[in-house]
């Protein structure tokens, strides 16, 4: 179960990045501190309970991804709350953040390190893992050889074996093959019928319609509607 | 936490849970991060070197050939086994430096994976430094070859040389998690610690004795952690005698005074710097 109350993300835009000690201090003597603030989420507020699949769609730059990661904990909100109940995946953005120049067998170690997954573990589950992905052949091929793609279904693959309460996921199926769809979904279902959450932001309107058991459909940082994706999808269409 | 978990089993009833995470939070956990993390930076940083791992060793020494050679035969420092003494100094600061450094390198390097995946900047930069360390327990190995080799022996006290490596780790961590936070808002920091371990590398006695120091300066000098550390080192390893408790105690109070508040600067403001990176 997810509850988010007034959540806000602010980012504040310098008009001229200071990057260094020297260009901070002579903005102190010239006094020029012109911030803009820019409303990345503006008081979300949002009840998602247990054993649902919610669909997130919306506008690039609607606040999709920054909802995820402050959710995953990965960026703190600047005001609000937010209470999760159970575990969640500690990431999101497939494919980004692994690291490219070491081989697919490495980076799932690292990544297992960072999900708490001891190594040994990792060991055994190693060709379920590579089978998932279906890249089995690229196991000690550097990463940076492998296509987004492949790269995405690695990444799921991995966060799946943690079997996480709440699985937040960011744009899945724009990567994924027409092979890898499926899997994914029918993951999400049985993860679904085990009583725990799935939240995917996606531009697939298709696959969000048919699968989701509601949509919350972000613009300019604030939640238009949260509710079933028929209604949801009209709305966005409007938009 | 735990209430969560709770509303978990309830919903999820008695299925057994398939997953094997370990617990988070805990040393374990840390522990196992900061290893695999250091293991890949080992691996990313030897990748397509012939001399691979060699050359972590050879700077140390390399500085002791020449830093002898200017100190030992141009100006004889006339300290017994001056090379000992120059090594294991040597050694301390290399540590510090690379330790310190590799920290604030690490922010650069791994952006990408602490913007996007929930880990603690904390253990990352901690396992830029646990490779230093290793480095630094190598270095050691060698000294001691050296040392021996020379006709040297150890007395009973050299088993607190344990508790001052431990004290050298404590304060190099400490200082990173000091001077991360500035690294991260000011991109040019690099460069003024780059001089700032220099200005250090003189103000601790690595190819002097702090003897030669004017005693109306001591009170000061002595103030600085690495020179303590130094000179401690030295006095259980090649002197065979061990600090007095009252100096431990002063040098133990000053490392643990920088580790705990560079810890909270770091817990403080890591997170919001590591956004606006």
């Amino acid at each position: 179960m997810i509850k988010i109350k007034n959540l806000s993300k602010i980012y504040r835009i310098p008009h001229e990045r200071k990057n260094t000690l020297f260009e901070t201090i002579l903005g102190y003597i010239k006094k020029q501190m012109d911030l803009e603030t820019f409303y990345a989420l503006k008081n979300i507020n949002l009840e998602i309970k247990g054993g649902e699949i919610v669909g997130l769609i919306g506008k690039n730059g609607s606040g999709k991804t920054t909802l995820l990661k402050i959710l995953a904990g990965i960026i703190l909100p600047s005001g609000g709350s937010f209470d999760l109940k159970g575990e969640v995946a500690p990431f999101l953005s497939l494919g980004i953040g692994f690291h490219q120049e070491l081989t697919a067998k490495e980076n799932l170690y690292l990544y297992g390190a960072i999900l708490g997954i001891p190594q040994q573990k990792i060991k055994q589950s190693l060709n379920q893992i590579f089978d998932f992905a279906g890249v089995k052949r690229f196991q000690d091929m550097k990463l940076k050889n492998f296509s987004s793609g492949m790269q995405a279904r690695l990444a799921f693959s991995m966060i799946i074996q943690t079997d996480p309460d709440i699985l937040l996921i960011d744009e899945i199926f724009a990567v994924g093959d027409k092979d890898f769809q499926p899997k994914c979904i029918s993951y999400f279902k049985k993860h679904k019928e085990n009583g725990k959450t799935v939240i995917f932001a996606s531009h697939d309107l298709q696959i969000i319609k048919e699968y989701c058991d509601r949509v919350i459909l972000l613009h300019n940082g604030k939640v238009l509607m949260f509710d079933q994706p028929e209604e949801v999808l009209k709305r966005y269409r409007e938009i | 936490m735990a209430k969560g978990q709770n509303y978990a089993t309830l919903r999820t009833g008695s299925r057994i849970k398939n997953s094997f995470s370990m617990k988070k939070n805990t040393f374990k956990y840390y522990y196992n991060l900061i290893k695999e993390f250091s293991w890949a930076d080992f691996k990313l940083k030897y990748y397509g070197s012939i001399l691979g791992l060699f050359w972590s060793f050879l700077k140390p020494f390399l500085m002791l050939f020449i830093l002898y050679i200017v100190f030992g035969l141009f100006f004889k420092s006339g300290i017994k086994n001056f090379h000992i003494y120059l090594l294991l100094g040597i050694a301390i600061w290399n540590f510090f430096a690379d330790g310190t450094k590799a920290g604030l390198q690490t922010i650069a390097s791994k952006k990408n994976i602490m913007q996007n995946v929930k880990i603690s900047p904390l253990a990352v930069v901690t396992s830029a430094i646990w490779h230093s360390f290793w480095t630094f327990i190598i270095t050691l190995v060698v000294f001691f070859i050296i040392f021996f080799a020379s006709g040297l022996t150890l007395g009973v006290n050299v088993v607190f040389l344990l508790y001052f490596v431990f004290l050298l780790l404590i304060f190099v961590l400490g200082t990173s998690f000091l001077i991360t936070p500035l690294h991260m808002k000011f991109r040019d920091f690099e460069h003024i610690w780059d001089v700032l371990i220099q200005m250090l590398f003189w103000l601790s006695p690595i190819v002097y004795a702090e003897k030669l120091v004017s005693s109306s300066y001591l009170k000061w000098y002595m103030l600085n952690p690495l020179s303590r550390i130094v000179v401690d080192m030295r006095n259980i390893v090649i002197y065979q005698f061990l600090p007095e408790p009252k100096q431990i105690v002063i040098t133990t109070v000053l490392v643990l005074t920088i580790f705990f508040v560079g810890l909270h600067i770091f817990k403080k403001h890591g997170r919001a710097l590591l956004e606006n990176l």
